[in-house]
């Protein structure tokens, strides 16, 4: 099967967060109730009930207001810190589609995805389980669009065969974000600037510390075990243990 | 005469295996977390995450009695001196089979480190564990670092388990009485631990 993703060209969308409220309806998200902080930005960041979400960019410059908006989510990376710690097998899990899916049965409620996903994406419910954006994979396999892309109406967000997105994207001239970046992302974009202004790392990896444990530490310590269980067996079987002579009780004082 | 001289007391026995016990429900509930090919071993708990619950009270009862045992023994376990590191430079004479006298105190030089090893990786995973306790009460960064530190000192912990056991059991015979009956034979005293035997035998 050919792998899916989304394409967001950031600089034709609007902010109307048809997104986000399609995304809610679809999924039977809750609302939930926020505070104004003189923005328009709102929620201010995904929860366990905001699957995708519209970060406002506002810089004022003078009399003129800069205006960003970039659809957050999960990345659906081909190489996910989530499924890499995930120890539970199928809780989180790459589709035939190459998109990152979750099954909350499976979900053990360690809470690893949280700190190994290098977006900071996964959040955790009510009931102790993982959420976040999963591309609508039941609407996906049925053929249909994610819930977002089906409800955009300026066509920032669009869904497809990964191939034909980047060759059309090559096509208009457009520059691509996580084209290569974790062994391609499933979520690229078009911005309008540098990806820090929409916190986005540059180059965005693996967390190290996420690295060396998954993929040093690991290997290293059943290595370790094993190794230590054949050293301890090949010192009794050549050297061997340290006996204790059993006249030494009785020989050197006359016996006790 | 007995053959025998008392090592450790029924206090210190109780409390070694206590440490024991819990070290071993600490790996066999960590398993599940560490690699795919041991998710199984969380069925010894009913369950994932009724595995993480004991992995937790067993990690308290693990720091708070290793932490006692080590502290009941500090003053024998910190101390070296010449002959510590005349067993150092003599790996203990466990390279060769040809018996070394090398005078030691209650405890020999290797079991020092050990200890002292134990404590440090004791107090790492207590720490570390404490942050990852509830995984989204740190900041990311800092839970990140806990976790691969939790990884590398249970590694660490494993090698040193095998050794311990196996230097404690099959690889000198005798040693394992003294934390089940808490004597040690007078043979194994005057051989393993000379300046030690001296000083109880005076007394």
């Amino acid at each position: 099967m050919k792998r899916k993703a989304f394409l967001i060209d950031t600089t034709l969308c609007t902010a109307c967060r048809s997104c986000q409220v399609a995304c809610k309806q679809w999924n039977k998200l809750a609302a939930e109730a926020t505070v104004n902080r003189g923005s328009y930005e709102n929620p201010p960041d995904l929860t366990p009930q905001l699957y995708n979400q519209i970060h406002f960019i506002e810089q004022d410059k003078g009399d003129e207001m800069r205006w960003l908006f970039i659809n957050r989510r999960c990345m659906h990376c081909s190489d996910a810190g989530c499924v890499k710690v995930c120890p539970s097998a199928g809780a989180l899990f790459h589709t035939k589609e190459g998109l990152v899916a979750y099954n909350q049965d499976k979900c053990i409620e360690c809470h690893y995805c949280v700190n190994g996903c290098p977006f900071d994406v996964p959040r955790y419910d009510a009931k102790r389980k993982v959420t976040k954006c999963h591309a609508c994979s039941d609407r996906v396999q049925n053929g249909l669009l994610p819930a977002c892309v089906k409800a955009c109406p300026t066509k920032t967000l669009k869904f497809g065969d990964r191939e034909t997105l980047i060759a059309e994207a090559k096509a208009a001239g457009k520059k691509l974000y996580g084209e290569n970046d974790l062994g391609g992302l499933g979520v690229m974009y078009v911005l309008d600037d540098e990806p820090g202004t929409y916190r986005l790392p540059k180059n965005p990896a693996i967390p190290a510390s996420i690295f060396f444990w998954k993929d040093v530490v690991k290997p290293l310590g059943i290595l370790g075990f094993w190794g230590a269980i054949g050293v301890a067996a090949l010192h009794y079987v050549t050297v061997g243990p340290k006996r204790i002579d059993e006249t030494d009780d009785h020989s050197k004082k006359g016996g006790e | 005469m007995s053959n025998y001289v008392d090592r450790f007391n029924a206090f210190d026995r109780i409390l070694h295996w206590t440490v024991a016990i819990s070290f071993f429900l600490l790996v066999l509930s960590a398993l599940g977390l560490y690699a795919h090919p041991f998710f199984g071993y969380f069925d010894l708990f009913g369950g994932p995450q009724q595995g993480i619950m004991v992995h937790k009270a067993a990690g308290v009862i693990f720091f708070v009695g290793w932490l006692l045992l080590f502290l009941r023994h500090a003053s024998d376990t910190c101390r070296f001196d010449a002959d510590d590191r005349k067993w150092i430079a003599k790996l203990g004479g466990y390279l060769s089979r040809k018996h070394q006298e090398i005078p030691q105190g209650k405890f020999n030089a290797g079991q020092k480190l050990f200890g002292i090893f134990a404590i440090i990786a004791a107090l790492v995973m207590g720490a570390t564990g404490y942050i990852i306790w509830e995984p989204t009460a740190f900041e990311r960064g800092l839970t990140q670092f806990a976790l691969l530190l939790h990884a590398i000192f249970f590694t660490l912990s494993m090698v040193g388990l095998i050794v311990h056991v196996y230097l404690a059991t099959v690889g000198n015979p005798g040693t394992l009485e003294g934390m089940l009956y808490g004597q040690v034979r007078k043979s194994w005293a005057k051989k393993h631990a000379s300046k030690w035997f001296k000083k109880v035998a005076k007394s």
